[in-house]
């Protein structure tokens, strides 16, 4: 016993002796977090398998230590609630995509409220990001999560086609103008019609219509585009009709000149169509363009533009979709997950995490030159997330976004007119909003 | 059945044919996962004929299991998938040998009531099961997971083993006991060997049901014991799926549970020959 | 046999000497049996069984941090007028009478075939068994691949044959019959395998005779074969038919759904309002709704299973 107690006394001098020795104060701080070990749930991409990369550096610098585990959004969202209403306090820090910030927020620490850092110099102003992406994190006021991810729907094209000049000769001879990035949606139309050249592999349009969360982007983009919304800031049904039913039928235009298969588009086959070089124009989400760009799987490498999305009868709209890192409130160690997501969120991690395919929602970031040079299509992000504009944002905003899927989907099919579809959505929102007590 | 060595030539040459038609129809998805698995990526997109030929590539498979771990996550569905086989395969055979010969009151309601917990959406009773393993403090340990599947292969192995059961003549059991031999003793040495068909079958299934599952796996346990078919929903991505590493990871799930069902068949077959001695 | 299930029979015959415990030991001897399974069954599911159908009689959105409001049978009373309900019932039941149908047939015929020793034939067996091994996830997104009209094969095959190509998964129809197509060809050899083993515990000589009797091969299937399959064949549809209710991540991944509401089987409708919508008390009443129509139709085939 006696000698075990003077190994004890022994090693804790000499463990107090190297902090005494090394005197600094960032080191003293360092102390409070060893042996403190975070549980971190996020989604799973190419951006989240670089942050996992990179943690080692993270553990070396602050002595928290890290469990990461990465999932598919649908089933991320499951296994959040689950733990969040189990009340588990399994995780200190999960990521959270925007549509669903309302519904879970009271679960978590506004950001307010984050402690600040002892490792790093200071909390992530929020000034820093692009303020899009902070609405994306907003409920009611109040931001319940630091955004780290900037997706906005923008649109990508064919750069190599528009620059070819027996392409620019024959447009202009059809069109009575100038083959380029078409600002109006009446261009985009032309564009789509003008490369809808089916006998030689090209099309135009690449539309996104197999039933999920990107049917109801892509209707709320064009709906937007012409002037019209469906809720308003104080969630009130504000769907102008009229304009609605101009809008399905403009979108069935542009579906026209889309390849075979075209009403069951979901994202593999929109990457695939895109990558083979089957297409045009489209939208596209920024964590998706890295593919695109990537030799080993795109013939079309290189030969991609970037635009901000051309502007319709209401003017020009992007839509944004941003992931947030949010603090559950029953998390045991919030202090050292706050700083995780500082450090994740910090300009140093994000420089080495962009050339992973981080959509960086960063300004510094994505107005760097050397970067803007990198990647093309930073500028073109920049320039979208200035006109960019939220989902409806409120707790039940799966429900509208399933029925804004099905009756848009039912209308480009066929199987009812624009002017069905559009009155039973409308129809079918003013009923969830009044089920749920939001109807003035 | 009998007979196939007495049939002329020609017949035989048209069965081999039908059967390797069988064969090719339903093993081309199967083949189509195995191509894709060892396509260069950009293959993958290009090939409009499922046929076109490719240099195949090992990078795939390199990916998975070099630097994705696959292997630990193949080991934790591995040892989860055993013990639930023999498990449920221990349980369920005495209960099935139970439901089959023995009228008692309340035997017909109990077994359809077994059957109950496969009838219900799995989604639904993901939350309840969740929060039980979670206040028994078991999240993310090999037992929560053991547990879960095994209650829910033990009805399906119950139920399939109930025909078979039913299928042994009264006499053998009667002539059994009339020589003194208990109910275990003549359950163990008599009905278990009659049964070896309906055994191999729910050992197959049951061992499937847990490599395969992926809810409750998903939700019960986390970074720790993660299975491999939470590895490879991970592949199905945020946006696409990576086409190369799901198809390969996809691949080398196939590889054990082929092998097992390859393993298994002869006690079927010894099957067969019991049940001609019948 | 090792020395453990030796004192276990020991032990066994030891009790049945006893004979003033006879009439006790034939009521406690079936639970013996079926006991450690419904013990197991009942500490893991008896619970979350009872939780959810308490939840279902409940007003409850999951992620709402209020205590669920008790409603009766609110739920219930909620699904009888919901149509989106019963169109995805609908859907569900169709779904899952054509595809047990066709894999009964296919399985059964297939099971006959394979019925016999021939060069090749256990590697064959096994190799049929792959599909049920694909995970359904994998199997969903290559038939969605498959399905693609433009790089697809089913349309390459169909090309080749001169028909022409079909956008599978964009028209209500053509998707729906893609999802059961998917489903046929994972788990026809489910059937294969069960009836498979089930011929093969025959007894083998009732066939000689009827052989020597000079029954028609096709007499001999339907007299013979058949009645004495039943019960195998009854518990084969029962399991698939069971599962086949409950269907869920390869269609949501072939089709999430759509186009439309043409492929929200109810297993699907389930998922949207328990994951999407949080709605936990609807989600757990359809659930129970399901399970009464699966109960209904077990005990109807159970009751016909060993009537002659």
């Amino acid at each position: 016993m006696r000698k075990r107690n003077l190994v004890l006394l022994v090693m804790a001098f000499l463990v107090l002796s190297i902090i005494g020795l090394s005197g600094c104060a960032k080191k003293e701080d360092e102390q409070t977090y060893s042996g403190t070990t975070i549980r971190v749930l996020v989604w799973a991409d190419a951006h989240t398998e670089a942050v996992k990369a990179l943690i080692p550096e993270f553990e070396e610098e602050t002595g928290i230590k890290v469990v990461f585990e990465d999932l598919p959004s649908s089933n991320l969202t499951e296994k959040i609630a689950m733990n969040l209403v189990g009340k588990t306090g399994t995780y200190d820090l999960v990521a959270i995509d925007e549509p669903f910030m309302p519904k879970f927020a009271e679960y978590f620490v506004p950001y307010t409220e984050w402690s600040e850092p002892k490792v790093l110099d200071k909390k992530i102003d929020l000034d820093e990001l692009v303020e899009a992406a902070v609405q994306g994190a907003t409920w009611k006021d109040t931001v319940y999560g630091l955004p780290v991810n900037g997706n906005i729907y923008m649109m990508i094209y064919r750069k190599d086609l528009f620059e070819n000049p027996t392409h620019q000769q024959a447009f202009k001879e059809k069109y009575g103008y100038d083959l380029k990035q078409p600002e109006t949606l009446e261009q985009l139309l032309d564009v789509s019609e003008y490369f809808y050249q089916p006998e030689n592999g090209l099309y135009g349009w690449g539309p996104f219509t197999l039933t999920s969360e990107g049917v109801t982007v892509e209707t709320m983009w064009v709906l937007r585009s012409f002037g019209t919304r469906i809720l308003s800031d104080d969630l009130q049904p504000v769907l102008d009709k009229e304009k609605a039913v101009q809008a399905f039928e403009y979108y069935k235009q542009l579906l026209n000149t889309s390849p075979a298969g075209k009403l069951a588009f979901g994202h593999p086959e929109r990457i695939q169509a895109m990558n083979v070089g089957n297409l045009t124009i489209m939208l596209q989400w920024p964590g998706i363009i890295p593919d695109h760009e990537n030799e080993e799987e795109s013939m079309v490498a290189g030969k991609v533009g970037y635009m901000q999305n051309p502007a319709g009868p209401g003017g020009r709209a992007a839509i944004t979709g941003v992931w947030a890192l949010a603090i559950p409130k029953d998390a045991e160690n919030k202090a050292a997950a706050a700083e995780f997501a500082y450090w994740w969120a910090s300009k140093e991690a994000g420089e080495k995490l962009v050339k992973k395919g981080m959509s960086p929602v960063r300004k510094d970031l994505l107005t760097d030159p050397d970067l803007q040079k990198e990647y093309p299509w930073y500028q073109a992000q920049l320039e979208n997330f200035e006109i960019g504009v939220n989902r409806p944002r409120f707790p039940e905003y799966s429900e509208i976004s399933d029925v804004v899927r099905t009756y848009f989907a039912n209308a480009l099919s066929g199987e009812m007119t624009s002017e069905q579809a559009v009155n039973e959505m409308d129809q079918k929102i003013k009923e969830i909003l009044e089920q749920n007590g939001y109807l003035k | 059945m009998f007979g196939f060595k007495e049939w002329s030539v020609w017949k035989k040459v048209l069965f081999y044919l039908v059967v390797l038609a069988i064969l090719v129809v339903e093993l081309f998805p199967i083949y189509m996962v195995v191509s894709t698995s060892l396509k260069p990526k950009i293959k993958i997109w290009t090939s409009i004929s499922p046929f076109e030929s490719f240099k195949p590539t090992l990078t795939n498979y390199q990916n998975i299991l070099f630097e994705r771990s696959f292997l630990d996550y193949l080991k934790n569905s591995g040892i989860i998938a055993i013990v639930t086989t023999i498990i449920s395969l221990g349980l369920g055979s005495l209960a099935a040998y139970g439901f089959a010969r023995f009228k008692f009151r309340g035997s017909g309601t109990l077994s359809l009531g077994v059957l109950v917990s496969r009838m219900i959406p799995p989604i639904t009773l993901s939350l309840p099961i969740f929060l039980l393993v979670s206040r028994m403090g078991l999240l993310d340990t090999y037992g929560a997971l053991i547990l879960a599947h095994t209650s829910f292969s033990l009805p399906y192995v119950i139920w399939l083993l109930i025909p078979f059961f039913k299928g042994v003549p009264g006499a053998f059991e009667e002539a059994a006991m009339l020589d003194g031999a208990g109910r275990l003793r003549v359950f163990i040495s008599i009905f278990l060997p009659l049964v070896a068909p309906g055994l191999v079958v729910a050992a197959i299934f049951s061992f499937i049901m847990s490599w395969n599952d992926f809810l409750y796996a998903l939700v019960l346990t986390s970074s720790t014991i993660k299975t491999a078919p939470v590895a490879v929903s991970g592949f199905m991505g945020q946006f696409g799926p990576d086409w190369g590493m799901m198809t390969a990871a996809g691949t080398i799930i196939l590889l054990p549970v082929f092998l097992l069902a390859l393993l298994l068949q002869k006690y079927i077959i010894q099957g067969l020959t019991f049940g001609g001695e019948k | 046999m090792d020395t453990l299930s030796k004192k276990i029979i020991e032990w066994s015959n030891g009790i049945s000497q006893h004979g003033k415990y006879h009439y006790f030991r034939k009521k406690i001897t079936p639970f013996a049996f079926v006991g450690p399974a419904l013990l197991l069954l009942g500490i893991v599911l008896l619970y979350p069984l009872l939780y959810s159908l308490k939840i279902s009689l409940h007003q409850w959105n999951m992620l709402e941090q209020s205590e669920p409001i008790w409603i009766g049978l609110g739920n219930y009373l909620r699904i009888l007028g919901f149509e989106e309900f019963w169109s995805a019932l609908g859907l569900q039941l169709s779904f899952v009478v054509i595809a047990v149908i066709f894999e009964l047939i296919i399985g059964f015929a297939v099971a006959i075939l394979f019925n016999r020793e021939f060069w090749g034939s256990q590697v064959a067996r096994a190799l049929l068994l792959l599909p049920i091994f694909v995970l359904p996830v994998v199997s969903g997104m290559t038939f969605r691949f498959i399905f693609n009209p433009q790089y697809g094969a089913a349309n390459f095959f169909l090309e080749k044959l001169g028909l022409g190509a079909i956008e599978w998964l964009s028209h209500p129809k053509t998707a729906f019959m893609a999802i059961i197509i998917q489903d046929i060809w994972r788990m026809w050899p489910f059937m294969f395998i069960i009836l498979y083993a089930g011929l093969s515990g025959l007894p083998k000589e009732t066939f000689e005779a009827a052989y020597l009797d000079g029954a028609s091969k096709w007499n001999t299937l339907v007299h013979i074969t058949i009645p004495l399959l039943k019960p195998t064949i009854l518990i084969a549809i029962i399991l698939r038919t069971v599962d086949a209710l409950k269907a869920f991540p390869e269609i949501f991944v072939m089709t999430g759904g759509g186009p439309g509401t043409s492929t929200t089987l109810l297993s699907v409708h389930i998922y949207k309002y328990a994951f999407n919508f949080w709605d936990m008390g609807y989600a757990s009443a359809a659930s129970y709704i399901l399970v009464f129509i699966a109960l209904i139709f077990t005990t109807f085939l159970v009751k016909n299973m060993y009537r002659e």
